[in-house]
């Protein structure tokens, strides 16, 4: 008898190990009263040494743990893509009543941890790691948006997410139970070959429930109508810089784990799914374009603008081609730098406004402060798909995959949603820049009175910081993402690289 | 016994768990749902792991009882937190987020 030492490839499985390690020293600097304000410091260091892994293990393409992960483009792309809102997270939350009530350790500790669920899902390859890392992506996110616990909405918002997050894993779970009885594996390729070789398989009702009940499951994970009610409430509710990451970085990481489960997974099964995705994608484009024409908190209306966008981001999987891969990714990334941007403009206005996100609250923000109205104009001009930026490219890009794959109907449902979108993306341009100056005062006093109840005794709040536009954690992420909107909707080919990097680790399996 | 019986019953407790999460009004009680659900998914895993006489799905098994008892605390844990706030601990009351 022999012992043979499992092989361990420490390389591709860097960055899993580097956030790991970093939770734990961010967790551990919390018991340290010297080290613990170095948090955001320690937190920042640990997602730049985890993007340096991704960056070195770029051209990876290779199982991990016997299988069960697998890092090739579309994780190192997608992955990358969550890091960076983690750390614009972080920048956004220095000096935030979510952080400093929660501690400033633990709240870093769960954005960490949530954001190591989703290195991992992107590189799920296999149902446990799927379930495991979708679990550890959520959880935290679900104790993250109870963290501003002065705020009645923070708490409710919390528990919200975690009961309609639950229901969706549930579901997810039972669906994947499904897949396991009809293929009789668990690893994504070997249920690839478990339904083919299955005798009838490919259309056996067992099969197909399972397969719908995992579309549930994600759907209600990336807020895809009608699985979308909660997206909302939750982004209104949940501290700004949390739904920031969460509106983010949550859609990179499951749109990964969507695109490989379905494309690797079930691309035996395409032609049955690929009819229900795009439903789900058409609903979704109708549903939240026209939900967000009503509101007026700047947060639900990004909630809302969310569901379209993943509307928009699910029409590239219904494609089933490398093509559609490509242009969701890109998307993506266009869709972190445009969110960023609007989220980080939304963090500075409600520090300085006594934390309403009302879109009243932005009037004559283009004439007094034109450096915040700058990048929330660029955000929304992109956001609706305008040239010359990085939301025009990618929605561009996305109805060519569709077209090219005779899915022309719903590429017009994108350029229907597209038209939609600019009703309530062009009023906020417009009450930046149209609005008079004088406005903005008796703008600013109707918000003071409509604000939500607080602990009494909360009249002069600790938190609010009306120098908060000239903050370089708080403008930097807002400035930097703008410019990234703007330079990838001029030169958009490093992003197409980047997205085809994505899109050539699945051509294996798709055309 | 037939693995219908198996798949039966956790379909019964899937929907019976659904069913709390939709019309039962109290936090504590909809968190007993999820965990209904959840472990209507992993029973199913271990009737069909006993079926084709594989172990993947009992591993899998084992870590979804760990998953659901991390939500629950989680969800008992804002649960306190609201309680301490004195707000009303019944989901139809949560009133400042509307759908």
């Amino acid at each position: 008898m022999s012992f043979d030492a499992p092989t361990i490839d420490y390389a591709g499985l860097s960055p899993v190990i580097a956030l790991t390690v970093g939770l734990v020293v961010i967790v551990l600097a919390a018991v340290f009263d010297s080290v613990r304000r170095f948090g955001p410091a320690l937190a920042l260091l640990t997602y730049a040494v985890t993007a340096g892994c991704l960056i070195w293990q770029w051209n990876a393409n290779l199982d991990l743990v016997s299988g069960s992960l697998r890092i090739d483009g579309l994780a190192v792309t997608l992955s990358l893509l969550a890091v960076i809102a983690a750390a614009v997270a972080v920048l956004l939350a220095i000096g935030d009543p979510s952080e400093t009530q929660a501690g400033r350790s633990d709240w870093l500790a769960l954005l960490t941890g949530s954001l190591l669920g989703m290195v991992i899902l992107a590189q799920a390859t296999s149902m446990l790691t799927f379930f495991v890392g979708l679990e550890l992506l959520s959880i935290p996110l679900y104790a993250l948006c109870g963290t501003n616990l002065r705020r009645r909405e923070s708490l409710e918002s919390g528990l919200k997410y975690l009961i309609v997050g639950s229901v969706g894993s549930a579901t997810l779970l039972y669906g994947l139970a499904m897949i396991y009885g009809a293929s009789g594996a668990t690893g994504f390729q070997a249920i690839s070959d478990g339904l083919q070789a299955g005798d009838g398989m490919l259309s056996d009702s067992l099969t197909l429930v399972g397969v719908g009940m995992v579309a549930v499951g994600l759907a209600f994970k990336v807020s895809i109508a009608p699985f979308h009610q909660w997206t909302p409430d939750v982004y209104q509710g949940a501290p700004t810089p949390v739904t920031a990451f969460m509106a983010v970085a949550t859609k990179a990481a499951a749109f990964a784990v969507f695109i490989r489960f379905f494309l690797v997974a079930l691309g035996p099964l395409a032609d049955q799914w690929d009819v229900m995705l795009a439903a789900l994608a058409a609903l979704s484009i109708v549903v939240g374009n026209v939900g967000a024409l009503a509101q007026t908190s700047l947060k639900r209306m990004l909630g809302y603008s969310g569901v379209a966008q993943a509307g928009y981001m699910l029409a590239g999987i219904v494609t089933a081609t490398q093509a559609g891969v490509d242009a969701l990714v890109f998307y993506l990334a266009a869709y972190v730098a445009m969110n960023v941007a609007a989220f980080a403009v939304v963090v500075i206005r409600e520090r300085q406004n006594g934390f309403s996100d009302d879109i009243s609250t932005l009037r004559g923000l283009g004439r007094e402060k034109p450096l915040l109205a700058w990048p929330l104009t660029i955000a929304m001009l992109a956001l609706a798909g305008l040239p010359p930026t990085a939301g025009f490219i990618g929605k561009l890009y996305l109805i060519e995959a569709l077209v090219d794959d005779d899915w022309t109907w719903l590429a017009v449902m994108i350029a229907i949603g597209t038209m939609i979108s600019l009703g309530y993306y062009l009023r906020v341009v417009a009450t930046l820049w149209m609005s008079p100056a004088g406005q903005a005062e008796a703008g600013a006093e109707i918000d003071t009175a409509s604000l939500p109840p607080q602990i009494a005794g909360a009249q002069a709040d600790p938190f609010e910081d009306s120098r908060a536009d000239r903050r370089w954690y708080l403008v930097a992420p807002a400035l930097i993402a703008t410019a990234a909107a703007l330079f990838f909707g001029v030169i958009p080919q490093p992003l197409v690289d980047f997205a085809q990097h994505a899109g050539d680790a699945l051509s294996v399996w798709i055309s | 016994m037939d693995i219908e019986w198996y798949l039966v019953l956790s379909a019964l407790l899937f929907a019976t768990g659904f069913l709390g999460v939709m019309i039962r009004r109290n936090p504590v009680v909809i968190l007993l749902c999820l965990e209904l659900m959840l472990s209507a998914g992993a029973l199913a895993l271990l009737a069909f792991s006993r079926m084709l006489g594989n172990q993947d799905a009992q591993v899998f098994v084992l870590i979804v009882l760990v998953v659901a008892a991390c939500e629950v605390v989680v969800g008992l844990g804002l649960v306190v937190a609201m309680y301490r706030r004195r707000l009303p601990l019944d989901v139809d009351e949560v009133k400042e987020l509307k759908g």
